[in-house]
């Protein structure tokens, strides 16, 4: 099965692109009746979908993985336990997930990645969503040691109070683009007083 | 033409330009029965000709061929050679004889299907909707038959790319209906409902002078879609045809209303209908089912929605 394509994404680290690639090779290499399943890179598969937050497209391939290859490979089950995580809302659960397995080369890039990136889209929850968070619950949404949030937090700006062990949001400011300029404004002038006459 | 061999010479030589093929036509034409006597010699001659080179002639022998009694064993070779063809071959050529190109992808879909691998024909039937269409908005009979397989081997996500385009001309009606349908199935799959509303709600609007199974089974999911997504089911807009408006109330009307005292009684219309679109029908449907005393047509529809196609012949 020539792979290539992945490699090279997983190589360069173009996550983003590696579940699209998984997707067209399958079909590729399946229209030319070659079975597969044995050989075929689930995991990486899988964990590029969840990289996308592609939950759906994850639920379908765990779907259809033959039941064999699901019970014997256990980076295949643990990739899956991560999916579940997500599909249940369980913040913390992905991230003890991600450390409760030891992943071969190959994938400890992409699921270093996927959980960087899974830090940065809950903090943005958290920063829409809380106005106050205590220490310990950010702790738990994040998934670091309470010291190790605190850092962070204040990283992004936040502020800390340790006295009652609560950090303080600070949302970023929305900047609006100004999109009425004056040169657009005499163009859509001129444009209307052709239309008009 | 007396001899395969005398129509592959001819094939050979006159497949260099367009008027070359505009006389190689009328001779395939002319030689159907020919091919059709001999169907089960003409693999050698398959071999002799280039599938891009010699599209036309190839698409000729090849229908023949596969239109005769294959054994299994010629089966997964014969697969091969649809797929190679279908990849290599020049769609002008294949353009200039639509039916039989059709005939073609039809049998390797039937062939993919009774060796239950449908995966083996989505990507064929993809590149081959892509050389048969005129324009991207060229609907063919293709298109059916391609997200017909994408649904049986859910590959949701490969049928985005052909759905995605707004067709304007439309080769026959029936297509229409299935394409639209699947084309729902597909959307309710992947969970864009307002999407797969679009898609259900023309299979419903669409004119049709007799009820047809299709336009049924569509209203019936445009009815569930419609309660999950908007809470309501709209009425049908002015321009149903008549036949639509008089027999699709009658047979989903009951389905309508139980399901709407469903949905209120809370049993968690998310989770209930997740599983019906998500193509596991689970314990907890039919419990549902028989509470609220309706358990035929939610049974239907969901052994229907898992089984998709084969129902309606497509």
């Amino acid at each position: 099965m020539d792979l290539s394509q992945l490699q090279d994404a997983l190589a360069s680290k173009s996550y983003d692109e590696v579940a699209g690639i998984c997707d067209e090779l399958m079909l590729q290499i399946a229209s030319m009746g070659v079975s597969f399943q044995e050989e075929w890179p689930y995991t990486i598969h899988l964990i590029g979908h969840l990289y996308d937050s592609d939950l759906n497209s994850a639920r379908f391939l765990w779907k259809s993985i033959p039941s064999g290859i699901k019970e014997s490979r256990p980076d295949l089950v643990a990739a899956w336990k991560i999916g579940q995580c997500l599909w249940n809302r369980d913040y913390a659960g992905v991230y003890a997930a991600i450390r409760g397995f030891d992943w071969n080369p190959e994938a400890h890039g992409l699921v270093a990645a996927f959980q960087e990136k899974y830090t940065e889209r809950v903090f943005q929850l958290l920063v829409s969503a809380y106005s106050t968070i205590s220490v310990a619950d950010a702790a738990q949404f994040l998934g670091m040691s309470e010291d190790d949030v605190t850092n962070y937090a204040l990283q992004h700006g936040w502020t800390f109070d340790s006295g009652s062990r609560m950090l303080t949001v600070t949302k970023p400011k929305i900047v609006t683009e100004q999109k009425l300029d004056p040169s657009k404004l005499q163009r859509l002038t001129e444009y209307v007083f052709q239309l008009e006459h | 033409m007396d001899t395969v061999e005398a129509l592959t010479a001819h094939i050979q030589g006159l497949s260099g330009n367009f008027e070359e093929i505009a006389h190689l036509h009328p001779l395939l034409k002319l030689s159907e029965e020919l091919l059709r006597m001999q169907a089960s010699r003409l693999a050698p001659f398959l071999d002799l000709l280039d599938p891009a080179k010699h599209s036309l002639g190839y698409l000729y022998l090849l229908e023949a061929y596969s239109s005769g009694p294959i054994t299994r064993e010629q089966a997964s070779a014969l697969l091969i050679s649809f797929v190679g063809f279908i990849n290599s071959c020049s769609a002008e050529q294949i353009r200039l004889a639509p039916d039989k190109f059709i005939s073609v992808c039809k049998r390797l879909k039937d062939q993919v299907l009774q060796h239950k691998v449908p995966i083996q024909g989505v990507a064929p039937l993809r590149t081959a909707v892509r050389k048969l269409q005129i324009s991207s908005e060229h609907l063919t009979t293709l298109h059916s038959e391609f997200l017909l397989l994408c649904l049986l081997s859910k590959c949701y996500k490969a049928g985005l790319n052909i759905l995605d385009d707004d067709i304007f001309e439309v080769d026959q009606p029936r297509d229409l209906f299935l394409y639209c349908y699947y084309g729902g199935m597909i959307y309710i799959g992947l969970k864009r409902f307002p999407k797969a509303l679009e898609c259900l709600h023309n299979v419903v609007t669409a004119p049709m002078s007799a009820i047809n199974a299709i336009s049924i089974e569509a209203y019936k999911k445009y009815i569930l879609v419609s309660l999950i997504h908007l809470g309501q089911v709209p009425p049908f807009p002015k321009y149903t045809s008549a036949t639509a408006q008089r027999n699709l109330k009658n047979y989903a009307q009951v389905l309508g209303e139980e399901a709407k005292v469903v949905m209120e009684q809370r049993v968690g219309g998310d989770t209930v209908l997740n599983d019906v679109f998500g193509l596991s029908p689970s314990v907890m449907y039919f419990n549902i089912g028989r509470k609220a005393g309706f358990h035929n047509a939610i049974e239907e529809l969901v052994w229907f929605a898992a089984n998709f196609g084969p129902v309606l012949g497509a």
